[in-house]
C-alpha cells in the first residue's frame, strides 16, 4: 500500500517529459499524463466540433492514438501537448471532411455550455452574437480556427502555439492580425443561410 | 512580407489581446488610439468578442473516469500480454499452442469417420 501511493505521488511531481519517457511502458504515468491534458484537449475539439457527442468521440480517440504510439514518441524538444494537439488536429480535420455535407453545424450544446449562469434576460442578446461570432470563425480556415482556440482558450504564448502548428512566433503574429481582418470583414458581412465559403477567399 | 506598420500593428493587437485576457484593458488606453492602422479599433472590439465567446468548455466528470478506466485500467488484451513477455517464453507459449492445435486436429480427425459409421449403423434403412 505505502508503495502505490508513494508511486502515485512520484508521478504527480514529474515533469511531463519524465512522465512520457516512463509512459511507454508504465500504464499510470500516461494516466497522470491523461488527467494533466484531458480537459484540455476537450475543451479544443468541442469549441472546434461545436457538440458534446463528437467532442467526447474525438478526446477518445486522441488518446487512445497517444496511448498506441507513445512507444514511437519521440522528443524534440517540443512540449508534449503539442503533440496532442497535432493528433486532435488531425483527427477533429477528418471529422470536417466527413461532415462536409452537413451545412449547419449545430450550436445549440455550445450555447448551452457557455450561457448555462448568466441571467435569462441578457441570453437572448449574448445567445445571438454569440451564435453570429462562432459561425464567422467556424467559417475560418483550420488554421486560424486553430490559432483563435489556442491563444483564447488556452491563452498560450505565439511561441507554444508556434511550435505546435510548425511556425515562427513572427508568423502566428501576422496570422493573427489577418484573422481578426478576415473576422472583422465577415463579421460585417452575414453570408445567406447555408452559404458555404471562407472568409479569407479561399475556397471550402 | 509585412510591413514595418503592419508589424507595430500586430505587437499591439498581441499587446491588447494579452491586457484584456489578464484583465487590463489595454484598448481604452489613449495610446491605443492614436494607431497606426485604422481599422485598429474595430480589431480590438473583435478581440473583446473573442474573448467573451472562447471560453474553455469542461467535460462531464463521467466521461473522463470512464476514458481513464478504458485507457489505464482496462486489462490488457492476449496479444498486449503476449508482447510484454519475454521473447524465450513467448515462442515457448507459441510452440505449445501450435503443438496443441496439432494434436486436437489428429483427434477430431481420427474420430469424425468412427462418429459416421455410428450414424450410419444407427440410421434405419
Amino acid at each position: 500500500m505505502k508503495n502505490f501511493f508513494s508511486r502515485r505521488l512520484s508521478h504527480e511531481d514529474l515533469d511531463d517529459r519524465e512522465l512520457v519517457a516512463l509512459a511507454k511502458e508504465d500504464a499510470e504515468a500516461f494516466g497522470e499524463l491523461y488527467a494533466r491534458y484531458v480537459k484540455k484537449m476537450y475543451s479544443y475539439i468541442f469549441h472546434r466540433t461545436g457538440n458534446t457527442q463528437d467532442a467526447e468521440d474525438l478526446t477518445a480517440r486522441v488518446f487512445m492514438r497517444a496511448y498506441a504510439h507513445i512507444g514511437n514518441y519521440v522528443d524534440r524538444g517540443l512540449p508534449f501537448q503539442a503533440w496532442l494537439y497535432r493528433i486532435a488536429h488531425n483527427l477533429v480535420a477528418n471529422w470536417h471532411r466527413d461532415q462536409a455535407r452537413r451545412k449547419i453545424i449545430a450550436l445549440d450544446d455550445y450555447v448551452a455550455h457557455s450561457l448555462q449562469s448568466e441571467a435569462p434576460e441578457r441570453m437572448a442578446e449574448d445567445l445571438e452574437e454569440r451564435d453570429s461570432l462562432m459561425a464567422a470563425v467556424r467559417r475560418l480556415p483550420e488554421e486560424r480556427q486553430q490559432l483563435l482556440l489556442l491563444k483564447f482558450i488556452e491563452q498560450m504564448s505565439n511561441a507554444d502555439i508556434g511550435a505546435i502548428m510548425g511556425r515562427t512566433e513572427g508568423a502566428i503574429k501576422s496570422l493573427y492580425h489577418r484573422t481578426l481582418l478576415a473576422l472583422r470583414d465577415d463579421m460585417g458581412s452575414t453570408p445567406e443561410p447555408g452559404q458555404q465559403r471562407r472568409i479569407d477567399g479561399t475556397e471550402v | 512580407m509585412d510591413s514595418s506598420s503592419d508589424i507595430q500593428t500586430q505587437s499591439l493587437l498581441d499587446d491588447v489581446t494579452a491586457g484584456i485576457q489578464t484583465g487590463d484593458d489595454l484598448g481604452d488606453r489613449a495610446g491605443y488610439a492614436e494607431s497606426p492602422a485604422a481599422e485598429f479599433g474595430d480589431l480590438v472590439g473583435t478581440i473583446k468578442a473573442l474573448h467573451a465567446a472562447l471560453t474553455p468548455v469542461e467535460p462531464r466528470p463521467e466521461f473522463v473516469a470512464s476514458l481513464r478506466a478504458d485507457l489505464i485500467d482496462g486489462r490488457p488484451g492476449v496479444f498486449e500480454r503476449a508482447q510484454q513477455m519475454p521473447l524465450r517464453i513467448s515462442l515457448a507459449a507459441a510452440l505449445v499452442a501450435g503443438f496443441l492445435l496439432f494434436f486436437l486436429r489428429r483427434l477430431f480427425d481420427s474420430d469424425a469417420p468412427q462418429e459416421i459409421q455410428e450414424e450410419a449403423v444407427a440410421t434405419p434403412l
